[in-house]
């Protein structure tokens, strides 16, 4: 591919995206209105955890998930290559925590059909359970073990994305204030606040919570809204027991990370683009994680932090060429899926570059489903 | 009641639900206020028609379940596009010591909405029964929907448990809305035991096949001296105008609303498809003719 393409927006989507990109031959311009990673991105707990996340029944969305995850680890050790610096990946697996009898049919069903998409996991109940996870309540009945769930420290995982972007010669503009699609036919131009213009080919689209603000622009429905996600680390050095896996319950998860902390998320809630954190956001994840792991006590998080989550009306993220400005790409509204989407929206987003059309299942993804913009 | 009299943000469906009250309110003749005092965006503004479970008067025949939905922002808004005045959920997910920080119903409006939590999990009447002490034990509510699966896969209701558990929280004092097959039999004797209405299923959970056996409905909601909610099953808004015009008193879904592409529209949709069957249903539909009968006569047809 030797066409030139801008990609719009430095999170882990855009970072990955351009990565793929350049790796196939494109000339490659990231532009960032702020700094790379600023949002989103380097606010996430990292979860890598389609079983988890995706309770219910294997859809589409589902299908992407385990897809990207099971991309992860060839992924990263090429971005740990790319870039000369490491960090945290860690191949865990996960326990979804129940409380009540009442919680195992549903565990069980659940157990059912991930086994037949590539769960190797058990119900745990018991000392087998206490075995696996020793500092776990006495409350909890049972869990559901995924060995194939992992997680990665976000903020130095989009560092190196980002390195690994220079090294490979992606062209990183950042701070550009803001960014207008000035032109789509016959070339893409964008024009920062400052009134420089970036030509090219393509431009694909990765601007999370913000992708709406091309809707009028596109005359296309772009719902994407910004849910904020509060979250809270305590310090958790070598003196405490280890969290062995992460854990979810039906209030939130922990997760132990290999820099001496353990993180719990996260409070959800619509503020608008507001990142502050509150006192019932945090107060939340301190009183019901007390229940999941009784070795927080009367701990105190030593740091609370919120992000936007690029939240879409289904829940599903954006994905594709817009047929109505064929030189428009999206890869956007990942929700709290932005980490673990990341390599495979980079494929799918490298694939419709080259002009190759998606499988019929991703048409689940098209960013055009909502139809025109309201007049 | 409901979030009905807060201000209409502006968000696609936004737009339709304005014009849809105000349209509401220059008709009947009503102010803002009584409007938003009766439930609001209702057709029962039209008529009067409310109806009661146990001491509570209800306008809107919409009851919502609040799980399934893609987020915070979506789930707020269709509850508010609904005009849903009783919302459902499942005990087991709801952390019951601090209710109002749950994960979910942290998200809803305390005090605007009448709770009818539900046994979803229990396998045996003891279990169900165990689950709304817990829930009344905790404030939620004294509304119970008994829900006890027979199996994980299609979910259909224990006919036998279902009212075993019924009898004991009638007896202990719970407004309880047994879920059920759509059997006509087990329904009377739901209704017998003291169940405060009765939730035939239309089609098995999360199904979306739409009402199945449209007969037993209507046998069952002739019957009833109780409310009749057809719960379960639906898949799209004609469905559930086929459950009013068939005369349900109305109508519990969850997973059509929260898995639709946009939930906002559905909800939106469903709720005038709730207010439109229950108006045909009042209004007394034409009787069906094998052979076509001309609207304005053949005589007017003749050219003199």
């Amino acid at each position: 591919m030797n066409d030139s393409i801008i990609v719009i927006g430095g999170g882990i989507v855009g970072l990955s995206c351009a990565l793929e990109l350049r790796r196939r031959g494109a000339d490659v311009t990231l532009l960032e209105t702020g700094v790379c990673g600023g949002q989103a991105s380097g606010a996430a707990a990292g979860m890598l955890a389609p079983y988890s996340e995706v309770p219910e029944a294997p859809d589409e969305f589902f299908a992407l998930c385990r897809e990207s995850l099971e991309l992860y680890p060839a992924w990263q050790r090429s971005v740990r290559e790319d870039s000369g610096l490491d960090f945290e990946y860690t191949e865990c697996g996960s326990l979804y925590a129940a409380y009540h009898e009442a919680d195992l049919p549903a565990l069980e069903s659940r157990l059912r059909w991930q086994r037949r998409h590539g769960s190797s996991g058990r119900i745990l109940r018991g000392a087998e359970l206490r075995e696996a996870e020793p500092g776990l309540s006495g409350e909890v009945r049972a869990a559901l073990w995924t060995p194939q769930e992992s997680h990665v420290y976000a903020p130095d995982f989009v560092a190196a994305l980002k390195e690994a972007c220079l090294r490979s010669g992606v062209r990183i503009r950042e701070r550009l204030g803001a960014l207008e699609l000035a032109a789509w036919e016959p070339r893409i131009e964008a024009r920062s606040r400052g009134g420089e213009v970036f030509a090219a080919g393509q431009a694909v689209v990765c601007t999370g919570a913000w992708a709406g603000e091309w809707s009028a622009r596109l005359g296309l429905r772009i719902p994407v809204q910004p849910i904020r996600g509060q979250i809270c680390a305590y310090e958790w050095r070598e003196e405490r027991a280890p969290l062995r896996h992460m854990v979810f319950c039906s209030q939130g998860y922990l997760v132990q990370k290999a820099n001496g902390t353990l993180v719990c998320g996260a409070s959800e809630d619509v503020a608008g683009f507001d990142t502050s954190v509150t006192e019932r956001g945090i107060a939340r994840l301190m009183r019901w994680n007390k229940r999941v792991l009784p070795a927080l006590g009367q701990a105190e998080p030593f740091h609370r932090w919120a992000g936007l989550r690029p939240a879409t009306l289904d829940g599903r993220p954006l994905i594709g060429r817009l047929e109505r400005a064929e030189r428009v790409l999206f890869a956007a509204g990942h929700y709290r899926n932005g980490i673990l989407l990341s390599p495979v929206t980079a494929k799918l987003i490298g694939d419709c570059a080259e002009g190759r059309p998606l499988p019929d299942w991703q048409r689940a993804f098209r960013p055009e489903r909502f139809g025109a913009a309201a007049r | 009641m409901s979030g009905q009299d807060r201000k209409s943000k502006e968000y696609g469906a936004g737009e339709a639900v304005k014009a849809f009250t105000e349209n509401k309110r220059v008709r009947s003749g009503e102010s803002a206020s009584e409007t938003a005092s009766a439930g609001g965006g209702n057709a029962a503004a039209y008529a009067g028609d409310t109806w009661r479970i146990g001491g509570l008067e209800l306008t809107s025949r919409f009851f919502l379940g609040t799980g399934l939905f893609p987020n915070p922002f979506v789930q707020t808004e269709a509850i508010r596009v609904s005009g849903a005045e009783v919302l459902t959920f499942a005990i087991r997910r709801v952390d019951l010591e601090a209710a109002e920080d749950d994960s979910i119903l942290q998200h809803i409006e305390p005090g605007a909405f009448q709770f009818l939590p539900n046994t979803s999990g229990a396998r045996t009447a003891e279990e169900a029964v165990r689950i709304a002490r817990l829930a009344r034990a905790s404030g939620l509510s004294d509304w119970i929907k008994v829900e006890i699966s027979a199996d994980e896969r299609t979910l259909l209701p224990d006919p036998i448990e279902t009212l075993r558990a019924t009898e004991i929280l009638v007896e202990e004092g719970f407004t309880v809305l047994p879920y059920i097959s759509d059997d006509p039999v087990i329904c009377r004797r739901l209704e017998a035991a003291g169940a405060a209405a009765i939730m035939p299923g239309g089609a098995p959970i999360g199904t979306g096949l739409g009402i199945l056996n449209p007969y037993h409905i209507g046998l069952i909601a002739e019957e009833a001296k109780v409310p009749v909610i057809v719960d379960a099953g639906l898949g799209t808004a004609s469905d559930a105008a086929l459950a009013m015009e068939l005369g349900a008193a109305a109508v519990l879904m969850n997973t059509p609303v929260a898995r639709a592409q946009d939930p906002v529209h559905m909800a939106l949709a469903m709720k005038l498809a709730i207010e439109a069957g229950r108006l045909a249903y009042l209004s007394g539909r034409t009787p069906k003719k094998r052979y076509a009968s001309a609207s304005s006569g053949l005589e007017s047809l003749i050219v003199e």
